[in-house]
């Protein structure tokens, strides 16, 4: 039996020669949360873990006038406590404090969240309707990905075996928009049923309507993805109840599910509905509240 | 092979555990600390919580070699002298224990908690401790016991 090996490099410069020289032997540690998991259950067979926790290039977080860079390593306890995340993009932080439990969030990144893409989990739906960019870079150059071309399938993403997820950019938020992410789940460190982020922008002009809505799905299909047809039927309408249903029922329609211990297709199918409509009214609450309430 | 230097409850411990192996079966199986416990191995029912570098973590889904140069933290370590601290007492006067088999988990989770927040809620009790699974006693007298504990009582 060949030994599975440890390897820790101190520079972004040394992860990305590792990953150049293993190629599919190997795979990038973040906070192990679900990888660890994954190896003892014999799922995954890795000969080479590269651990990127000492790896200091992936831990920053810089807000800019334009938005905010978080690097891939940093952790999701970062993401709910610090201050410029919960300023910059607070559906973040609260989509953070739903991740598993305290424990996991101790230990688990936003990079390795992402990369994993399991079905369910709670940042992929959050930072697609903050419209978040990653960048994958590798020893041949980097490439920036909007983050609704990131995901493919389950637990399928368009890293390639040379590249390591460096960096997720959040552009800034228009300043009256307004975010909620809400979680459907039957114990609160399961994975979600059915996840929706919802990031909404009053018409300033005409009262009552929006100027942009965005709905983030998790859980719900393959992939996390954009509800875009729910989205169109919402951009420059009425806010009313009816339209609200009307585009929770598209939202329900654009879901493609599947059955699993934690609940039935249909059901899911059925909780898209429940979460879009509840999300877009407490969007549209918040922002009336604030005035100029951010996502 | 080097061997795996870790430093737990403020001594320095030798083994020849491989630096990919979880850390909980570092604990229990090389080094005999059977307090943590082992339970779903999925890092979810809190079982085998301890603290590395004061934070709260599921050992199951640690990496020994990632704990070298950090501090760790079983539920071997927290009485004083020989005698419990007063988190066990206040757990044992308020009947937060039954089976007692997650109780080292809660233990540490709940010592975790309280060196972040000294005063926690009610809420945030119950959000420090979401890790961490119960199956018999219930948790109404593990909350009880903690904010005795943060209260000094």
């Amino acid at each position: 039996m060949i030994e599975r090996k440890l390897v820790r490099p101190e520079s972004l410069t040394e992860a990305l020669g590792q990953r150049e020289q293993y190629q599919k032997d190997a795979l990038p540690i973040a906070g192990g949360q679900s990888l660890l998991v994954l190896l003892r259950n014999k799922l995954i067979d890795p000969k080479v873990l590269i651990d990127l926790e000492r790896v200091g290039e992936l831990r920053s977080a810089e807000r800019k006038a334009d938005g905010m860079i978080i690097g891939a390593m940093n952790t999701i306890y970062n993401l709910m406590s610090s201050s410029e995340v919960r300023a910059a993009a607070p559906i973040l932080s609260q989509a953070a404090s739903k991740v598993g439990s305290t424990a996991i969030r101790n230990l688990g990144t936003i990079g390795g969240n992402l990369c994993h893409n399991e079905p369910g989990a709670d940042l992929p739906p959050a930072l697609l309707a903050l419209n978040a960019v990653v960048e994958l870079r590798s020893k041949k150059g980097t490439r920036k990905v909007p983050l609704g071309e990131f995901f493919r399938g389950y637990f399928e993403t368009v890293v390639a075996p040379d590249e390591i997820l460096c960096k997720v950019e959040i552009p800034q938020l228009p300043a009256k928009a307004s975010g909620v992410y809400l979680k459907h789940a039957i114990s609160s460190e399961d994975l979600a049923i059915a996840g929706a982020a919802v990031v909404l922008v009053l018409d300033g002009q005409q009262a009552g309507k929006a100027q942009e809505v965005r709905i983030g799905l998790g859980g719900v299909a393959p992939a996390p993805f954009r509800a875009s047809k729910a989205e169109s039927a919402l951009r420059g309408a009425a806010l009313t109840d009816a339209a609200i249903r009307e585009a929770a029922e598209i939202a329900s329609a654009e879901a493609d599910p599947m059955t699993d211990p934690h609940g039935s297709a249909d059901y899911r199918r059925k909780m898209v509905k429940v979460m879009v409509r509840r999300a877009i009214s407490a969007a549209i609450e918040q922002s009336e509240r604030n005035g100029n309430g951010k996502a | 092979m080097a061997k795996l230097k870790l430093q737990i409850n403020g001594e320095e411990t030798e083994t020849d555990a491989k630096e990919t192996a979880l850390l909980l079966d570092v604990l229990r199986e090389n080094l005999g600390m059977t307090g943590t416990k082992r339970g779903c191995e999925t890092s979810h029912c809190g079982a085998c919580t301890v603290m590395l570098d004061g934070m709260a973590v599921h050992s199951c889904v640690v990496l020994a070699g990632r704990c070298e140069g950090k501090e760790i933290t079983t539920v071997e370590g927290l009485g004083e002298g020989g005698e419990l601290n007063d988190l066990q007492r206040q757990f044992l006067k308020h009947g937060g224990v039954q089976c007692g088999y997650c109780t080292p988990g809660m233990l540490m989770a709940a010592t975790a908690l309280l060196r972040r927040n000294p005063r926690p809620s009610l809420e945030e009790i119950k959000i420090g401790l979401d890790g961490n699974l119960c199956r018999c006693t219930g948790y109404t007298g593990i909350f009880d016991a903690i904010q005795a504990c943060a209260q000094g009582k």
